[in-house]
Formats: C-alpha cells, sequence, structure tokens
C-alpha cells in the first residue's frame, strides 16, 4: 500500500506546482497586462482609500484635500475636493478614480501619500503612534496673484506667468480656458465621465495647463533673446553696431524684404532698436552680425529646444529651428521671433527672469515644502540654477535697456510708480484680413537699485490689430496689475 | 518522543511570533497604528497555540512535529487576513478557532486508539450519510446565498453538515476497505480480455458515485462532490492497489461530470466563466477577474497585509481568501501557503506510511487527501487553473464547520503518528528487555 501512498503524494506535488506556476502566471508574467486593463481600478481605489495629503499655497489657501466621504456606502471611505476650483485647477490637476491623476497630483504623489523614502523613514519612529503618515505640501503659488491675473485677463485666451527671478518660485501660473477639477474627480463615475467628456471637446482645452504646454509664436519678445546672444558673445554693446535707417530688410538669397510695422523707419543702437521693437535691425544682427552658430547657441543657452525643468508632468519644448546655417531668411526671420520660433509662456518668464537676474535662470518651481501632519517639515526645495545665458554685465546692459522699453518704447503701459520696471513686447501676426495676433509682454519689477524681484510673461491670443503697438495696449495692463500683486505681497518697491 | 515534543514547541513560539507580527503590521499597514487589544491578541494566541501543544504532549506524546505548527500558522494568518477584512468576521473565527482547538483536544483524549473509531464503522456511515442528505430536509437546510444548498439551521446554530459527513465517511471508508480490501483485490470478473473486480464489490463504488451525483445534482456543491469521490476512489485504489478502480471510477465520475455540464444550469455557468470570464466581467466573470486583479496588483512582493483586502471580491473571506493572501503577501506569500500544504500533505502521508495498521493507513491516507485536495481545488478555482468550486481553504477560510472538523481530523492523524511511535517503542523496549 506504501506504494500507492507515494504515487499519490507524488501527483499531489504535482497538482500543487502546477498551482505555483499558474500563480507565477498571473502574478508575475501577467501582471502588467492585467494591472493595466481598463476595468481594473485597484490602484486608484487603494489611493483612494489611504489619506492623501493637501496642497496649500504660500498664502494658506486650501488648493486640494481629501476629506471622509459624506455617502457611507460607498466603496471610496475619502474623497479628493478642490475648494478653489477653477482657479488652481490647471495647477493642482485633478485626482480621478476614473482617469489618474494630473498636475501637481501627479507630479507629487508620493509626497502626498506619504510613500517617499523620507516620508517612510521619519514615520518609522512613529509606529506605536496613531497618527496618519501624509505629507501636506506647499506650494510658492499666491491667491491673490492667481485671481488678479483671472480678473485681468477676464474671458480672453491666453495665459499669465509670474515668477520670483531669483529662486524660481512661481507666484502666479494661470490660463484661460481653465476648469473645476472637483467633477473629473467626482467619487460618481457617471459625472467624471460626462465631466472629462464635455471638458475634452471643450474649445480650448480646459484641462490643458496652456502655460507650459502650450507654444506659440513669441514674436517681438523673442528680440530680447537676439539682443541677449549679441551682447554676450561681444557682437553687440550699446553703442555699437548701429543698424541703418530703414524701413524693411532683405536677407541675402531671397528677394522678400521683412518690413517694419506700418512701413515705419527705425535703425541705431541696441537701446533705441529694442525701445521700437525695430524689424529690420534686429533681422539683420541675427543674420549678420550675430550669424548662424551662435544664434542657434545662445537660443539654446536661453532654454529654447529644452524642456523647462517645472515641477509638473510633460513641459514642453521651446523652439528656435536648428536648420538656419545656410538659410539667411529664415534665420532673419527667426530671430525676430517669427518662422518656426515657439514659445511656451514660461520660457518667455524665463527668460525676462534671466536678465532680472544677473544672466542665470532658476528652476521654475511650485513646491517649497513638505509637512508631515504634526506640521514638521519633512523636505524642503533649495533653489537651484537651470541655465546661464548671460554674464552679470550683459544681464546690466539687457536689464538698462529693458528698462528703458518700458519708460520710454513699446512697454510703457507697465511701468508702475517707484518701482524699476523693465519690458518687451510682442505681437505674433497670424493673418492681415482682419488682422489678429497673439499679443505678448514680458518684463520684470522691483524696487529702485535692487534687483527686480518679480518677473512676468503675458500672451493673449487671437487679437485683432497687428501692430506692434498692440502688444502694450493689450497685454501691457494685465502684467502691470499682476506684478503690483506680487510686489505688494513682497512688502511692495 | 520529548525532542518530538521540543521540536514543536520551537515550531509553536516561531508561530506566535509570525502570527502575532502578522497582526500588528496589518493593522499598521491599514490604520497606521498598533492594534489597542495586541495584548489580549498576544495572551489569546499563546493560550490556544500552547494548549493544543501541551494537549499533545500529554495525550499523543510520540505524534509528529510538524503537522500542528504548520496548521495553526495558517490559521493564524488567516485570522489576520480575515481581520483586515471584516471586525465582526474576524472575532467569529476568534471563536471558532478555540472550539476548533478544543475539539482537537477532546478528539486527542476520547480517541486513545484509531481501531476505537474502526467498531462504529456503520453508525460512521449511517451518521455520515445522514448528515450529507440533512440539508435537503425540508425546513432544515437552506441556501447562504452561495447558490448551493448545504447549511443546516438547528435553532440558534448554523453549520455544514458536510464537513461532519466528510469525516464520518473516512472513517468509514477506512474501516469498510480495511476489512474487505483482500476480498476486492483478489476478486476476478473477466470479460473478455478485461479483468475487472467482481460486481460484488463494485457495489460501493456505484453507492459513493450516487451520493456524488446526489450530493452535485439537489445541494449544487460541486466542490465537496469531486472531494467525496475523489476520497472514496483514491482509498479504495490505495486498499487494494487495483488501478481498475481509478479507470473505471474516473470514467464514471466524468460521465456524471459531462452530464452534468449539459443539464444543470449552475454546472454549465461555472464552466462558462472558467473558459472565459471576461465575457461578462461585470456579470459571472465578475468575482474570478477581481480575484486575479487582486493577485496580480500583489506581485510578487504583496501590497503588504491590511493594505489589499480588496472588498470588491465577493467571498473574499472565504472562497477567494487566497486571492487576498496573494494581494497582500504577493508570490512570496501565495507561494508560502502552497509550501505550507505540501508540508501537510507529506506529514500526512509519511503518518500513513509509517503504520503497520491497515486502518490507520487508510485513515490517515483519506484525511490528508481530504485536506490536500480541498486546498487544491479551491486554490486551482481562485487561480482559473480548474472551474471554480466553492470550498473552504482548510484552516484559513473564515468558517466554524470547516475549521473545527479540520482540527478533529488533524487530532485523528496525530493519533494515529502517536500510536506508530509507541508501538515502534514498545517493539525496542521488549528487543532490549529480551
Amino acid at each position: 500500500m506504501n506504494r500507492s501512498i507515494m504515487k499519490l503524494g507524488v501527483v499531489l506535488v504535482v497538482l500543487y506546482v502546477a498551482l505555483f506556476a499558474k500563480l507565477n502566471w498571473i502574478q508575475v508574467v501577467d501582471k502588467n497586462s492585467l494591472d493595466n486593463n481598463p476595468i481594473n481600478t485597484a490602484q486608484v481605489r487603494r489611493d483612494f482609500n489611504r489619506p492623501r495629503g493637501s496642497i496649500v499655497t504660500a498664502d494658506g489657501v486650501v488648493l486640494a484635500q481629501s476629506i471622509a466621504n459624506p455617502d457611507t456606502s460607498s466603496e471610496f471611505k475619502r474623497m479628493r475636493v478642490y475648494p478653489q476650483g477653477e482657479l488652481f485647477g490647471q495647477v493642482t490637476g485633478y485626482f480621478s478614480f476614473r482617469y489618474g491623476s494630473s498636475g501637481l497630483e501627479k507630479q507629487y504623489n508620493d509626497e502626498l501619500s506619504g510613500s517617499t523614502f523620507d516620508q517612510q523613514v521619519k514615520s518609522f519612529g512613529d509606529l506605536f503612534l496613531a497618527r496618519e503618515n501624509v505629507g501636506n505640501v506647499s506650494i510658492s503659488l499666491r491667491k491673490d496673484v492667481q485671481e488678479t491675473a483671472r480678473q485681468q485677463l477676464g474671458d480672453r485666451e491666453g495665459s499669465v506667468v509670474v515668477l520670483d527671478p531669483r529662486t524660481g518660485a512661481i507666484l502666479g501660473s494661470w490660463s484661460w480656458p481653465s476648469y473645476d477639477p472637483n467633477t473629473v474627480s467626482s467619487l460618481d463615475k457617471a459625472v467624471a465621465e460626462a465631466s472629462w467628456k464635455s471638458l475634452n471637446s471643450a474649445t480650448g482645452v480646459p484641462m490643458r495647463p496652456h502655460f507650459y504646454q502650450d507654444r506659440y509664436f513669441p514674436g517681438s519678445t523673442f528680440k530680447v533673446v537676439t539682443a541677449g546672444v549679441g551682447v554676450q558673445t561681444g557682437k553687440v554693446t550699446n553703442t555699437e553696431p548701429s543698424y541703418p535707417y530703414v524701413d524693411s530688410y532683405t536677407p541675402e538669397g531671397t528677394n522678400k524684404p521683412i518690413k517694419n510695422f506700418g512701413g515705419e523707419t527705425c535703425g541705431g543702437t541696441l537701446p533705441d532698436i529694442l525701445r521700437v521693437s525695430c524689424n529690420s535691425a534686429f533681422a539683420e544682427m541675427g543674420a549678420e552680425t550675430i550669424g548662424p552658430v551662435d544664434m542657434v547657441a545662445g537660443a539654446g543657452s536661453f532654454g529654447f529646444n529644452s524642456a523647462a525643468p517645472i515641477d509638473m508632468p510633460e513641459p514642453a519644448k521651446s523652439v528656435f529651428p536648428t536648420n538656419v546655417g545656410n538659410n539667411p531668411p529664415k534665420l532673419a526671420m527667426s530671430s525676430i521671433g517669427q518662422n518656426d520660433v515657439q514659445a511656451t509662456p514660461l520660457q518667455m518668464a524665463l527668460v525676462a527672469s534671466a536678465v532680472a537676474n544677473g544672466g542665470v535662470i532658476m528652476k521654475p518651481h511650485y513646491l517649497t515644502e513638505v509637512r508631515n501632519v504634526q506640521g514638521d517639515i519633512v523636505s524642503s526645495y533649495t533653489p537651484s540654477k537651470w541655465l546661464t545665458p548671460l554674464s552679470t554685465l550683459s544681464a546690466a546692459t539687457l536689464f538698462e535697456d529693458m528698462v528703458g522699453v518700458a519708460t520710454s518704447g513699446t512697454a510703457t503701459g507697465m511701468a508702475i510708480p517707484g518701482c524699476t520696471v523693465g519690458g518687451k513686447t510682442g505681437t505674433a501676426q497670424l493673418g492681415t484680413e482682419p488682422p489678429r495676433s497673439h499679443t505678448w509682454i514680458m518684463g520684470f519689477a522691483g524696487p529702485p537699485g535692487k534687483p527686480p524681484t518679480v518677473a512676468v510673461a503675458v500672451v493673449v491670443l487671437n487679437q485683432s490689430g497687428g501692430s506692434e503697438a498692440t502688444g502694450g495696449r493689450v497685454a501691457a495692463p494685465i502684467a502691470r496689475a499682476v506684478l503690483q500683486t506680487a510686489l505688494a505681497a513682497q512688502g511692495g518697491c | 518522543m520529548t525532542r518530538r515534543r521540543n521540536t514543536e514547541l520551537g515550531l509553536m513560539l516561531m508561530t506566535v511570533v509570525i502570527v502575532c507580527a502578522a497582526y500588528v503590521l496589518a493593522s499598521l499597514g491599514s490604520e497606521s497604528r498598533i492594534p489597542a487589544n495586541i495584548i489580549p491578541f498576544l495572551i489569546a494566541v499563546i493560550a490556544l497555540f500552547m494548549g493544543a501543544h501541551i494537549a499533545v504532549r500529554r495525550l499523543a506524546p510520540g505524534a509528529d512535529p510538524i503537522l500542528l505548527p504548520t496548521v495553526t500558522l495558517l490559521n493564524g494568518l488567516g485570522y489576520v487576513v480575515i481581520a483586515g477584512l471584516n471586525e465582526r468576521l474576524a472575532a467569529a473565527q476568534a471563536t471558532w478557532t478555540a472550539i476548533g482547538i478544543i475539539g482537537f483536544v477532546l478528539t486527542l483524549w476520547w480517541v486513545k486508539r484509531p481501531r476505537d473509531l474502526e467498531r462504529y464503522r456503520y453508525t460512521f456511515a449511517l451518521v455520515g450519510i445522514g448528515l450529507l442528505l440533512l440539508p435537503l430536509v425540508p425546513g432544515l437546510g437552506y441556501d447562504a446565498g452561495s447558490g448551493s444548498q448545504i447549511w443546516v439551521k438547528f435553532g440558534p446554530i448554523n453549520f455544514q453538515p458536510g464537513e461532519i459527513a466528510k469525516v464520518a465517511l473516512a472513517i468509514f471508508f477506512a474501516a469498510y476497505l480495511a476489512d474487505q480490501r483482500e476480498l476486492i483485490a483478489t476478486s476476478q470478473w473477466k470479460i473478455g480480455p478485461l479483468r475487472l473486480p467482481h460486481p460484488k464489490y463494485l457495489g460501493p463504488v456505484l453507492i459513493a458515485w450516487g451520493i456524488t451525483l446526489l450530493v452535485m445534482f439537489y445541494q449544487k456543491d460541486l466542490g465537496s462532490s469531486l472531494l467525496f469521490f475523489a476520497l472514496f476512489l483514491v482509498m479504495i485504489w490505495v486498499a487494494t492497489q487495483r488501478t481498475s478502480f481509478l479507470v473505471i471510477g474516473g470514467g464514471l465520475f466524468a460521465t456524471g461530470a459531462l452530464f452534468a455540464w449539459r443539464t444543470l444550469d449552475h454546472v454549465k455557468v461555472r464552466v462558462d466563466i472558467w473558459l472565459d470570464p471576461w465575457k461578462t466581467p461585470s456579470g459571472n466573470g465578475y468575482q474570478i477577474i477581481q480575484g486575479m486583479f487582486a493577485m496580480a496588483f500583489g506581485g510578487l512582493t504583496g501590497t503588504g497585509l491590511g493594505r489589499g483586502g480588496d472588498t470588491r471580491i465577493p467571498a473574499a473571506e472565504n472562497d477567494f481568501i487566497f486571492a487576498v493572501i496573494a494581494e497582500e503577501l504577493g508570490l512570496l506569500g501565495g507561494s508560502l501557503i502552497i509550501i505550507a500544504y505540501l508540508l501537510v500533505i507529506g506529514s500526512g502521508l509519511r503518518i500513513a506510511a509509517a503504520t503497520d495498521q491497515v486502518f490507520d493507513k487508510l485513515l490517515a491516507t483519506g484525511f490528508t487527501l481530504l485536506l490536500g485536495l480541498q486546498a487544491f481545488v479551491i486554490v486551482a478555482g481562485v487561480l482559473r487553473l480548474l472551474p471554480l468550486t466553492g470550498v473552504a481553504l482548510p484552516f484559513i477560510s473564515y468558517g466554524g464547520s470547516s475549521l473545527v472538523m479540520n482540527y478533529v481530523i488533524l487530532a485523528l492523524l496525530l493519533r494515529v503518528s502517536d500510536q506508530t511511535s509507541t508501538r515502534a517503542m514498545n517493539r525496542a523496549a521488549a528487543a532490549v528487555a529480551a
């Protein structure tokens, strides 16, 4: 009988080995496809039922928090709410059991859910206490700046980015159209799906954070980059060269002239041509004075052709064409921010901040610190450099010239009494019949005699008008208002 | 004999540590705090596990030292997982564990020799068949919502008589076969070139088959019917060494199963789900798909105790508890459970092989098969290796009847083991004396 018992044992072992094999198949081999199955909500349900920290602005306003689900019969114990709605929707992003997460919710998921290494290690000592091991994320945004931007932009499509050039801390980032993340994050599947559908078919893509994910022709604001490259390479100074007073410039290899706005005649040295935003002079500066090699490298040194290292998911790359070597017409057009040049509003704010911060672009950043539920700091952000496109001396030259534009040039609309303000307007024409354009302004402001404390970029899309004055007229008041709010928060000039 | 008991004591202490640590980790995982009742829990675990150990030390000092620690580990981990799913069920499961261990001690104390059971074979047969049919009595039996008519309500007490019937029938089979095996083994019935057992001895096979079909058709309990039949077939095969029983029995079972699949809706549904659960992911296939999601989510190392416990799996604390364990403890934990059952099987079959008493041998084989095959059937169902049949995962699943009867089985296995080593000692002592 023992032989039969042994055989029985062998059969049972074989059966159990089959179990082991199938368990391996499900948990290892097939894991990814099961995890990613569209009807599998294991991951989000777990995240939803665990505590999650809040997102709080620099002025103490709660942007996102988890509260107990009032519906106690629900499979979700908690729900995520966004008390400020659309005002910060594109920054916080959504946290949806149906659609995953976006924005800061995605970027700082580990911090919010308390699963970073730091948090785990620090909470190890708390093993014997009943407390939730989550992180509350503090960010540099301010509600007052954000509200000013929303109020100023109104129902026009566009973006406003305000940052502190000394640290890269983002003080305001507003785009319209925006959206309210509450509905997409709803626990009611039908509400979430309906809202997702309508937001995705809405004009202007409200769920897209336009200020760092959308690119537009920067128009004349790009002339600051061209000027910066010229000064930094030593090929341009405030006195040399002096460009001819003409109404157009015709690059080599074409007979199509680049005309000045309204057929006006302009020229002269850098401060003069920047003040009036002289197309012919900057086209010649890029195509002849600087040349393709330095122009491409210089644009790159300002952050073009790479994505800004903002702490948000999927930042867009701003673009300066690299195939301008044997193409003077293209180089000339690119040097005045036309042709294939494209920039995010964030990128142009960073160009302004390079001039404002002695030539150094700091990494643009939202996070300031992560605190545990007791309010102790778990980790904090230390500002760091991204790029150094200008020397201190070159930056000082550009600074002086941009202040000139705001005092007696196209950007006088953004001047603030008692403060030192520098700026540059832009008008990227979209069509001529009737004339429409993206209107830009970028610049900086601060107390007189001290380094600027705020940098800004504003773009208002698809405005009627096509003259260089358009940018000053449309965008300058917006920039002025947000600069004032941001400066007031810092204690004024 | 003391060495065996000291080995067991060491293993039991490790089990206590593992179960208590798992309990704390599960609470940390789900609520980020040390459970408030950790001290009473610790005392209860030590009292129960050590009580069982001391009972073995006193009542069956020569018994196998591996089985009890392995089984209490499974029981303890099962409790921790159930506690993470549902506190109310956990309290009931704790009570059932206590009753189970009391049943274990009482069985050891009451059954001094397995032979004592052999005498009551027909009583066991009657009790077994009676209990099996009990749920079919109008007014007594009911369906607890699982689709199987396997519950009985006696006043305030609800139980699954099938769990007791399994043990009673295993005892009867062992006694019957121990008696008749020579006759059955040597009987001849030639049909042409075939040499079959005499029809007289095929009778019991047909009766067992009938019971199986009855359970399948009227109680709709596929898992139990499979277990009964496999139990009987394997025992008769081990007793007689005649493979023809396996062939004939297997054929009968296959015919019955095919017929059931064709005619019984609930069988057809189970097979359809098994073949393609994705056809009805939110209907019939829901449970098995959610189970697979949970296990896949666990991956290699699991989500951590208390951090899975997916409330979306229906019957997570019972039929699907393996999926929850595999989610929380991952492939490593799932493999641990599989290995633990292999240890139980290995120890059980070694006990069967070691004894020279035919009845004891058959009894130990039958009981080991009951535990090993039942665990296989339900885990294979959860893993979609076989169609799902709702049976409890021995010692782990929530459920009183099953847990208590499994402890009785454990006690009887240890009793057989103890008898064997006692006899060997006596023989050695006699040899020395001579």
